[in-house]
């Protein structure tokens, strides 16, 4: 183990578990929120089951206005707004604000996508059997676009930590902030690289399982 | 069993159906036939709703399908059994978990949901296969699978919306007796939309022929029986040189 890397055992550590922190609020927003959000855009389209122009140009703009922002200008915007929600603008939690809503204007995008993908057939063949809505998504949709939902969540997971990487402007902490002040900013070069060894290494673990899972639940 | 009255159905500005009315007999196999975007898939897909009408009332085993409420109506379709040309199985369900997503959209009491589902897997010969997923499957088995999936609910009406035209001419004919088989056995009422002649003649009681959108005229027929397909090699070659002196290539 590299001496340096021992001297900053505990700064790392924190860091590590900062940048979980971002990212793990990330996806659960994606999932909680994104996925649904995805959805109605899929089903709210023109054609499809709950065909409303006006809900889906509203969601459609809405993604298409949070994605176009540069990131770090995402998050100066939301200052204000993270402020009524956590109380305050700055640290880790205070971070979690804009990455959630990257997160989700991320993975709504993907998942719609994933849905689109689903042959036409197959939900008229649920809504021939009498399938309402909630069971054409949960029973039809979701089963059937399983292997994309994951890709597309494995893609967001590595998105998000990557935006992860700049919440050190509101002292959100994580390992990219702590590469850049104490590996760039203190000249320690050695230990930058070793950062960035750990987050392609978080990176290529988070592809391989993503990867192995879409396969193996993909029986298509 | 299925009445049509003015029915009439557009899209944007052109009418793919121009008030048709027909009625469809409790018990007997119905053939659709005519030529590619004469209506005849829309026409069909109307008999459960698939398609809304413009105007016009659809009534199925006694109700009036356009002015049921969206609860009701998918009450209805549970009784309707429909399949399709390309299947439109569940490619990431097996086929036992095909079948057993229709008992369960229907509330099929819990219990005896695993036995119907191979009664009906059973019914169609399948049932030794049961854990196999739709891409492990032959064309054939795929249309089985739907078949099987189409009666789990005990439908008094199966629309066949052109089952045998990907198929094979000896698959195309093992689906037809598997189709005999569920309207003589199971007393179900069969509508078939095809281009195939040969299909509507081998089964059908009466047949209407549509042509840009109405009905050209309606026929009943006597079924002249499901052809044995010989499609041994030396029969091909037979068939080829048919038309004239075949040279060996």
């Amino acid at each position: 183990m590299p001496e340096i890397l021992i001297q900053y055992r505990m700064e790392i550590w924190q860091s590590i578990g900062q940048t979980f922190v971002m990212v793990g609020i990330s996806i659960l927003a994606a999932i909680i929120i994104g996925l649904p959000v995805g959805t109605l855009l899929f089903l709210t389209r023109k054609g499809k089951m709950l065909e409303n122009p006006f809900v889906f140009s509203t969601l459609n703009l809405i993604v298409n206005i949070i994605r176009s922002f540069p990131f770090l200008l995402l998050v100066v915007f939301l200052i204000p707004f993270t402020r009524i929600i956590i109380g305050t603008a700055i640290g880790t939690a205070a971070a979690t604000v804009p990455l959630s809503i990257i997160a989700i204007a991320h993975y709504s995008r993907l998942v719609e996508q994933s849905l689109l993908e689903v042959p036409k057939g197959v939900i008229e063949a649920a809504i021939s059997m009498g399938a309402s809505v909630k069971e054409v998504i949960f029973k039809f949709l979701y089963v059937e676009a399983r292997s994309g939902l994951v890709l597309g969540l494995t893609t967001s997971i590595i998105s998000f930590i990557s935006y992860s990487t700049i919440m050190g402007v509101v002292g959100g902490g994580g390992i990219g902030d702590f590469a850049i002040r104490y590996g760039y900013q203190q000249f320690k070069t050695d230990l930058m690289i070793y950062m960035i060894i750990i987050m392609v290494v978080f990176v290529q673990l988070i592809q391989f399982t993503g990867t192995a899972v879409a396969k193996v639940i993909d029986k298509r | 069993m299925i009445q049509l009255h003015n029915v009439s159905k557009s899209y944007a500005n052109y009418q793919v159906i121009k008030s048709i009315s027909l009625a469809i007999h409790k018990g007997e196999i119905f053939g659709i036939i005519g030529a590619s975007g004469a209506g005849k898939s829309t026409l069909l897909r109307l008999m459960n709703l698939l398609e809304v009408p413009g105007t016009g009332e659809i009534e199925v085993d006694g109700r009036n399908l356009t002015s049921l409420s969206y609860k009701d109506l998918r009450k209805a379709r549970q009784s309707i059994g429909m399949i399709f040309q390309h299947f439109n199985l569940v490619a990431n369900k097996t086929v036992y978990e095909n079948v057993l997503v229709s008992l369960e959209l229907a509330r099929f009491p819990r219990r005896e949901r695993r036995s119907r589902v191979i009664e009906c897997l059973q019914f169609v010969g399948l049932e030794s296969i049961m854990e196999k997923y739709p891409a492990q499957l032959s064309g054939g088995q795929k249309q089985r699978v739907a078949i099987a999936r189409a009666i789990a609910n005990n439908p008094q009406v199966l629309l066949c919306d052109e089952p045998t035209s990907s198929l094979d001419p000896k698959t195309t004919a093992e689906i037809l007796h598997v189709l005999e088989d569920v309207n003589k056995r199971l007393g179900v009422t069969i509508v078939i939309v095809s281009h195939e002649m040969e299909v509507i003649k081998s089964i059908c009681n009466r047949v209407t022929v549509i042509e840009d959108g109405e009905i050209y005229d309606t026929v009943a027929i006597e079924p002249k029986g499901i052809q044995q397909i010989n499609n041994t090699s030396k029969r091909l070659v037979e068939q080829l040189k048919k038309d004239g002196e075949l040279d060996h290539a």
